[in-house]
C-alpha cells in the first residue's frame, strides 16, 4: 500500500460503516438520541483522557470546554439558522453548516484550553485541579449570567441537525488522534512527561509545551462534543454542564484505566447506558406510577453509586478496568491497527 | 459609607467561617499532602447533626446555653468519629500510592456524602433545605446610624466561637507535643516515623480535629444561613479550600488569612455587583493569586529534589 | 581534542534564603575531557549538577554550554544545546519500554518546514533570543503534530531513523535484548545502563553522570570504567562524573574538582587532590589528620562565613 494512503484508509472504511449504519438505524428517534448521548460522552470521556491519562495531569473541569462548545456551535447555530447555502440543498447545506458551527466550538473551546492552561500546567498536579474545576464553574456561572446566552433558561430553537453519523464520526476522529498521537514520538514524550516530569523535562521535552498542546486538543475535542450536544437536544442550559458532568467524565476515564483509550471508550459506553437502561427498566416494570419514582431513584443514587464506585476502584483496582492496554495490544499480528507497546 | 461597613462586618463573618473549614484543609495536606475533597461534605453532615441534636432538645432547650453547647459539641464529636472513620478506612490504604489516586478516592467519598444524603429513604434527610432552628434569639446588638448599619449578636457570637476555637488550634499546633509531632509528620513522615512518632496515630488525630472544626463551622453556617441542605458542603467546601490555596496550602495562619480574605473579597463582588457572581468570584480570586504568586501568599513553592 | 569549551561554569553559586549551597563554582569542560567531581555528603555536587542542567537558577555566576548563555533558561533548552545527564536515584520512564525510554531522548533531525541547521544558526547569531526561530520552532512542531495525526511519509520516515538511532544506542549499550522489556523490569545493573543510553539520545556533546556506579558490584565498576572511557571516545564527549567511589574516581578521571560544604577546596590531578590535607580532612576529619602528623590546614574565610 502506497505510504499515503496508508493514513486515510481508515478514515475510508469508518464512513462507509457509518454510513451503512445511519441508513439502516437512522430512523429510529429514540435509538440515534441514545447512541448521541453516549457518542458525546464517549469522545468526553477519550478527549480527557489525553490529558489526565497519557499526560498524566489531573484537570477536572472538562465540562467547562464542553459548555464553550456547545453554547458557541448553539449560538452560531441559531444565528445562520435562517441562511442557506445557495446551490445546495438543504440538507447538504445544514451539514456544512453544522461543520462550521461545530469547527467554531471546537476552536473557542481550544482557545479556553489555552488560556487556561498555559498559566496553570506550570502549577502543581493538585492546583492544577482546582484551577479546572474553577475554570469550568466560572463559565457556568459567566453563561448563567449572560442574556446572550439565555441565563438560566439557557438556548432553545437549535436546529437538530445532527445526527448518528455525525455524532458517530467525530467518535472516530477523536479515537483516530488519540490513537495516532500515541504512535508518534509524541505521544512517547506524552508519556514520559506521566512518567517522571523532571526527567522527560531533561532530556529534552519541552514538558510545559507538550502539557499546553495536549490539553489544547483534549479541550477543542470536548467543545466538539458540546457542539454536537447542542444539535440533538432540544434546550442547552447551564445546569447540562455543571462539575457533576466534569466528574462523570473523570470516573469513566478512571474506571476505564487512566491511559487507555480502549478503556475510556468501554467505560464511557458502560457509564451512559446503564442508567438509561435502568430508568427504561423501571419504567417499563412499574409502570407510570411507583415505575416513575423508581426511576427518579435512579437519577438520584447514580451519584453515590459513582462515588462509592471511586473509592472502590482506588482501593481494588486503582488501574481500572484496562490500566494502560489497549484492544489493538491484543489483536492478533495481522490485524492492521495491531502493534506492539504504545507505537 | 455605610453599605462599606455592612459589607465588611458580612464579608469578616462569612470569612471567618472560609477560615475554620480552610484550616481542616490545610492540617490535613499538612500531614498527608492530600487535598480532602470531601472536607466540606463532612462539614454538612456537621451540620445535620447539629440539626437532629436540636431537634432531639426540643425548642425550649436548643436555645439555652448547655444547650447550644451540647450541639456543637455533639457535631464535632460526631464528625470527628466521621473523620476517623474516612481516613481509617479510604485513605491510609493509599498511603504511599500516587497522589491522584487518594485524590480520587476523596472525590470520590465527597460525592458518595452529599448525595448520599440527598437520597429520601431510611435516616438520610433528603434533597429538601430545612430551616436549622434559631439557638441564638436574634437580637440586634449594635446599631449604627438610622439602622445603616446593624450587627446581629449570633454575628459576634460566631465570631467570637470562631476566633476561640482558632487560638486554641494555635495553641495545640504550635505548644503542644501533638502539635510539634503533627509538624514532623507534615515535613516528613518516613523521617517522623525513625523518629518514633506514631505516625498513623497523629494523622488519625488530625483528621478528627480537622473534621471537628469543621463540624463547629457548620453549626456557625447555619446560624447564619438557616437554611441547610446536603449539598451544601460542596460549596462551602470548595470555596474553603479555594482560601487554603490562597493562603498557602499547608500553611495554618495563611488558611485564617486566606478565608478571611476571600469573605471579604466575595462579599464586596456581590455586593457592588449582583449576587448571582457569587461563585465565580472565588475561584477567579483564586487563579489572579496563583498567576502572582504560584505557592499561594505564605506559601513556598518547594523544590522537588532532583 | 578541540579547544572549543563546551561548558563553562565562572563563579557559580545558589543561595536557598541564608543557606549558600554553592559558591564561587568553577569548571570548565572540553571535548574528550573525563573530569570528576567529588566530595562528602551535602557538599553540593547534585546542586551543581541542577544548576548546570537548568533545575535551578543560579544566583550568582555564569553558565556557558557550547558558548551559550544558559542563566535561567529551561532545561529542555540546556538539553538542546548539547548537555545531557543522568540521575542520582535512576529516574527512568518505568512503564515505558526500553526502546521506548530512549526514544523519547531522540529528537529527529528531520522538521517539516524549516531546517533545524538555518534554525540554529538563526539563534547563534542573535545570541540566543531570536523570536523569529522560536516561531520557526513552532510551525515545525505544530506541522510535525499534523503529519503524526495524518501517518505521512515524512513521519514515517521520521519514526524509522529515530527508531534506528534508539536501536543503535541500545546495541552500545549492550541492552539490545532488553528492548521491549519495560524499564521498571530490567535489573539495577542495565537500568543504569539504560538512563545514560536515554542520555546520549539527546546528541549531547557533554555528559553529566551522577554516581552512575552506585549500587554496583566490583566487576559491573570495572566495566563501567572501561565503558565511560568508549563512550567519549566514540561519541566525542567532554565528561564529568559525580562519584563516591575513590577507585573509579582516580582511576578514570584525569581531573578532579573537590567540594565541601558548597565551596571548592581543591582541583587537579588525581594524585594531587588525593593527598591535598584539605581534601584528607573534609572526608576524613582533623582528628585524622591529628593523629598522622599531618599539619590542619588553615581555615579558609569562604568555608566558614553564612551568606548574608
Amino acid at each position: 500500500m502506497p505510504a499515503w494512503l496508508r493514513g486515510l484508509v481508515p478514515v475510508l472504511i469508518a464512513v462507509a460503516v457509518l454510513v451503512v449504519f445511519q441508513l439502516v438505524l437512522g430512523d429510529s428517534p429514540f435509538f440515534v438520541y441514545l447512541a448521541s448521548i453516549v457518542g458525546v460522552n464517549v469522545i468526553l470521556a477519550v478527549s480527557l483522557n489525553i490529558v489526565n491519562g497519557m499526560t498524566g495531569q489531573f484537570s477536572i473541569g472538562h465540562a467547562g470546554f464542553m459548555a464553550v462548545g456547545a453554547y458557541t456551535a448553539g449560538k452560531l447555530s441559531l444565528l445562520i439558522k435562517d441562511v442557506a447555502i445557495a446551490g445546495l440543498p438543504t440538507v447538504v447545506s445544514d451539514q456544512v453548516q453544522l461543520v462550521g458551527t461545530l469547527l467554531a466550538g471546537g476552536l473557542a473551546a481550544a482557545f479556553c484550553g489555552f488560556i487556561v492552561g498555559l498559566p496553570s500546567l506550570r502549577l502543581r498536579g493538585d492546583y492544577l485541579a482546582i484551577v479546572t474545576l474553577g475554570f469550568g464553574e466560572i463559565i457556568r456561572v459567566v453563561v448563567q449570567n449572560l442574556e446572550v446566552f439565555g441565563r438560566a433558561l439557557g438556548l432553545s430553537g437549535i436546529h437538530q441537525t445532527s445526527s448518528l453519523f455525525a455524532v458517530w464520526f467525530c467518535v472516530f476522529l477523536v479515537v483516530l488522534v488519540a490513537r495516532r498521537i500515541v504512535g508518534s514520538t509524541h505521544g512517547r514524550s506524552l508519556w514520559a512527561i506521566r512518567e517522571d516530569e523532571v526527567a522527560a523535562e531533561a532530556m529534552g521535552v519541552n514538558t510545559t509545551g507538550y502539557k499546553v498542546r495536549a490539553f489544547v486538543i483534549s479541550s477543542f475535542f470536548a467543545g466538539v462534543a458540546g457542539g454536537l450536544f447542542a444539535h440533538f437536544v432540544p434546550i442547552i442550559n447551564p445546569g447540562s454542564f455543571t462539575f457533576v458532568k466534569s466528574i462523570e467524565i473523570v470516573v469513566m476515564v478512571v474506571a476505564g484505566g487512566l491511559g487507555s483509550t480502549t478503556g475510556a471508550i468501554v467505560a464511557a459506553i458502560f457509564l451512559t447506558l446503564l442508567p438509561e437502561a435502568l430508568r427504561t427498566l423501571f419504567l417499563q416494570l412499574g409502570g407510570l406510577g411507583a415505575g416513575a419514582s423508581l426511576a427518579q431513584k435512579v437519577d438520584q443514587i447514580r451519584m453515590p453509586v459513582y462515588g462509592m464506585l471511586l473509592v472502590l476502584l482506588m482501593l481494588v483496582r486503582p488501574q481500572g478496568l484496562f490500566g494502560t492496554r489497549e484492544i489493538w495490544d491484543i489483536l492478533p499480528r495481522w490485524w492492521p491497527g495491531a502493534r506492539k507497546g504504545i507505537t | 459609607m455605610s453599605d462599606f461597613a455592612q459589607h465588611l462586618i458580612n464579608g469578616v463573618a462569612a470569612g471567618t467561617i472560609y477560615a475554620l473549614v480552610a484550616l481542616g484543609y490545610t492540617m490535613v495536606y499538612g500531614v498527608l499532602k492530600l487535598i480532602n475533597f470531601a472536607h466540606g461534605d463532612v462539614m454538612m453532615v456537621g451540620t445535620f447533626f447539629g440539626y437532629a441534636v436540636a431537634q432531639k432538645l426540643g425548642y425550649e432547650h436548643q436555645s439555652s446555653l448547655w444547650g447550644v453547647l451540647l450541639i456543637f459539641l455533639a457535631a464535632m464529636a460526631g464528625c470527628a468519629i466521621l473523620g476517623f472513620v474516612i481516613e481509617r478506612f479510604a485513605y491510609r490504604p493509599l498511603r504511599d500510592k500516587p497522589r491522584l489516586t487518594a485524590l480520587i478516592t476523596a472525590i470520590g467519598i465527597s460525592f458518595t456524602l452529599s448525595y448520599g444524603f440527598q437520597l429520601d429513604f431510611g435516616p438520610l434527610p433528603g434533597a429538601a433545605p430545612r430551616a436549622f432552628p434559631e439557638i441564638i434569639t436574634p437580637r440586634e446588638w449594635l446599631i449604627i446610624g438610622d439602622r445603616a448599619v446593624v450587627i446581629w449578636n449570633w454575628q459576634v457570637i460566631s465570631l467570637g466561637i470562631a476566633i476561640s476555637l482558632m487560638l486554641m488550634l494555635q495553641g495545640l499546633v504550635y505548644r503542644t507535643r501533638f502539635g510539634r509531632a503533627m509538624r514532623a509528620v507534615s515535613f516528613d513522615h518516613r523521617t517522623a516515623a525513625l523518629m518514633g512518632i506514631p505516625v498513623d496515630r497523629i494523622i488519625a488525630l488530625t483528621f478528627m480535629l480537622g473534621s471537628a472544626l469543621a463540624a463547629g463551622a457548620g453549626i456557625l453556617y447555619a446560624i447564619k444561613d438557616t437554611a441547610i441542605q446536603p449539598l451544601m458542603g460542596l460549596y462551602v467546601g470548595l470555596k474553603a479550600f479555594v482560601a487554603a490555596v490562597i493562603g498557602g496550602i499547608g500553611n495554618v495562619p495563611g488558611a485564617v488569612v486566606g478565608g478571611l480574605l476571600l469573605g471579604l473579597v466575595e462579599e464586596f463582588v456581590v455586593g457592588y455587583s449582583s449576587s448571582s457572581w457569587r461563585d465565580a468570584v472565588a475561584f477567579g480570586f483564586l487563579i489572579i493569586v496563583l498567576l502572582v504568586r504560584p505557592g499561594g501568599l505564605f506559601g513556598r513553592v518547594a523544590a522537588e529534589k532532583v | 581534542m578541540s579547544d572549543e569549551i563546551l561548558l563553562d561554569a565562572v563563579g557559580v553559586g545558589i543561595e536557598f534564603g541564608g543557606l549558600r549551597a554553592l559558591h564561587g563554582f568553577d569548571l570548565k569542560i572540553r571535548q574528550g575531557d573525563l573530569k570528576g567531581l567529588i566530595g562528602p555528603n551535602g557538599a553540593g555536587k547534585t546542586t551543581a549538577f541542577n544548576l548546570l542542567t537548568g533545575v535551578y537558577v543560579p544566583t550568582h555566576g555564569d553558565i556557558r554550554v557550547c558558548g551559550e548563555r544558559v542563566n535561567g533558561r529551561q532545561p529542555h533548552q540546556i538539553n538542546h544545546l548539547g548537555l545531557a545527564r543522568t540521575f542520582q536515584n535512576i529516574r527512568l520512564f518505568r512503564a515505558l519500554t526500553a526502546l521506548d525510554n530512549v526514544r523519547v531522548a531522540c529528537l529527529s533531525d528531520e522538521t517539516p518546514v524549516f531546517s533545524r541547521q538555518r534554525i540554529d544558526e538563526l539563534r547563534r547569531r542573535s545570541s540566543g533570543k531570536s523570536p523569529v526561530a522560536g516561531a520557526m520552532d513552532a510551525l515545525n512542531n505544530y506541522v510535525d503534530w499534523w503529519r503524526a495525526l495524518l501517518l505521512t511519509p515524512g513521519f514515517q520516515e521520521e519514526e524509522r531513523e529515530i527508531t534506528h538511532r534508539a536501536e543503535e544506542l541500545l546495541r552500545v549499550m549492550g541492552l539490545s535484548h532488553r528492548r521491549n522489556e519495560e524499564a521498571r523490569n530490567l535489573p539495577y545493573g542495565e537500568q543504569r545502563r539504560l538512563e545514560i543510553a536515554r542520555a546520549l539520545g539527546t546528541r549531547p556533546r557533554v555528559l553529566l553522570l551522577d554516581e552512575p556506579a552506585a549500587g554496583m558490584n566490583t566487576r559491573e565498576k570495572a566495566d563501567l570504567m572501561v565503558l565511560i572511557r568508549q563512550l567519549r571516545d566514540q561519541f566525542s564527549l567532554g565528561i564529568l562524573v559525580i562519584e563516591h567511589d575513590m577507585k573509579l574516581v582516580m582511576g578514570i578521571c584525569e581531573d578532579i574538582t573537590v567540594l565541601d560544604h558548597g565551596v571548592t577546596i581543591a582541583c587537579g590531578a588525581p594524585e594531587r587532590v588525593r593527598q591535598d590535607p584539605k581534601v584528607i580532612e573534609a572526608y576524613l576529619g582533623d582528628s585524622y589528620l591529628a593523629a598522622h602528623g599531618m599539619p590542619v590546614p588553615p581555615r579558609s574565610p569562604t568555608t566558614e562565613t553564612p551568606a548574608t
